[in-house]
């Protein structure tokens, strides 16, 4: 290990290899004291330095470990403390409301731009709006075309409504006003943000405002046309398939999409594919091979160089 | 960010009965929603904080108070600070700017003059 050789623990808290628990003990509260990073929320070399003296701390203060560091039968980088988020990281923030104006409250008093400043930010604390709590709801392909109306369970164990307008696409957040936490002074509260995931559904698709779907139909349903049923997520409608439909033959139904803002509605797109009965029926597969005109007919006949 | 109980207290390293306790005190003051309790990143880093004074370094309940006390007026005049130092920032900023659109007027002036 050259190079990223790790310092002593007896240095690193600058106490004899023989020293006592607690001289040990007592070497670390000194140092941490000064070094610990929430009581030096500015100096950011100071993260650095206690992990290594907590480090060298948590090897000497656990009498086993300590004898085996000792025995050199391990070495000082199984010391490192896994790292944690301190308070300061948060507190700077502005999610910070434990922070007091006590330290500078005075200044606020005169009447030059410093007071001025002082004062302003003594009132947006004292008028601070709630928090805005984040939520995810998943829901199904269906609903995000027809909406309708979700109950979250919260981790606090309260509920919130959410009514889900139609149409509404993934990834889209609802903003409910007022149901984050509450505000301090003349701040109201904040917002709840739902962010609504919308799960896929292995029948739709969906492209703007329309739909789309593939729906298998017959070789007989293709040949001579039929009413066919259709789900839509409105429900199921019948629609006619004309005689002599292909596969890739795409039929619009109208106003059976996402609602489109004004009212209107988007279409569904229904693209046919013709699905043969597997395995083939014996009479279609004679008629097949005596069919001279099938055989003539190239499908291919555009692609072909 | 709001975070379960559970993971408050995986967190924070303290258990149910001290996260009450020092709500009690004041130590922690999470929002409260509809009479439930909302934890934060926030509070479990405090509640972290509050841990290692009282363990590591032997700070007694009424040094824990005053501990808070002054690390929350730091945090205050952090705050201040910031504020104050992008108000500069946005004044040097406009001043800069002023003082470019004079010099080019200077220029443009001594040109039109031959």
């Amino acid at each position: 290990m050259a190079g990223a050789r790790v310092k002593n623990p007896y240095d690193i808290l600058g106490v004899a290899p023989a020293a006592s628990a607690a001289e040990i003990q007592s070497a670390y509260r000194k140092l941490a004291k000064k070094l610990h990073p929430d009581l030096n929320p500015g100096d950011k070399g100071a993260e650095e330095k206690f992990k290594e003296v907590a480090g060298a701390y948590d090897l000497l203060s656990d009498p086993e470990k300590r004898k085996r560091y000792d025995a050199g039968e391990i070495d000082e980088s199984g010391a490192e403390r896994p790292q944690h988020q301190y308070y300061r990281d948060f507190a700077d923030s502005d999610f910070g409301h434990y922070a007091s104006d006590g330290g500078f409250a005075d200044f606020a008093q005169g009447d030059d731009p410093f007071a001025d400043l002082f004062r302003r930010s003594a009132e947006a604390r004292a008028n601070r709006r709630g928090r805005d709590l984040h939520y995810r709801l998943e829901i199904s392909f269906v609903e995000s075309i027809t909406g309708g109306s979700e109950r979250i369970t919260l981790p606090t164990g309260g509920t919130l409504d959410v009514s889900i307008p139609a149409g509404i696409v993934d990834g889209q957040t609802l903003r409910l006003k007022g149901k984050g936490t509450p505000g301090s002074g003349k701040g109201g509260p904040g917002d709840a943000l739902i962010e609504i995931e919308v799960r896929p559904d292995p029948r739709f698709k969906r492209d703007g405002d329309d739909i789309t779907i593939d729906l298998p139909i017959s070789l007989s349903e293709a040949v001579l046309g039929g009413k066919i049923r259709v789900p839509t997520p409105t429900g199921d409608v019948t629609m006619t398939v004309p005689a002599g439909a292909n596969s890739g033959t795409t039929l619009r139904l109208k106003g059976k999409g996402a609602p489109r803002r004004g009212g209107a509605r988007g279409d569904e797109f229904v693209k046919l594919r013709i699905v043969l009965e597997k395995p083939i029926d014996p009479d279609l597969r004679a008629f097949v091979s005596n069919w001279e005109a099938g055989k003539a007919f190239n499908p291919r006949e555009d692609i072909a160089r | 960010m709001t975070i379960d109980t559970d993971e408050f207290l995986a967190r924070s390293g303290i258990d149910m009965r001290l996260l009450q306790q020092w709500i009690e005190r004041e130590w922690l003051r999470p929002d409260r929603g509809d009479a439930a309790l909302i934890l934060s990143e926030l509070d479990a880093a405090r509640a972290r904080l509050i841990r290692d004074l009282k363990g590591d370094f032997g700070v007694n309940d009424e040094g824990v108070e005053i501990v808070l006390h002054l690390v929350d007026q730091i945090h205050g005049l952090r705050r201040v600070l910031v504020e104050l130092r992008r108000d500069m920032q946005t004044t040097r900023r406009s001043t800069i700017r002023r003082t470019r659109v004079r010099k080019v007027g200077q220029i443009a002036a001594k040109r039109r003059r031959p």
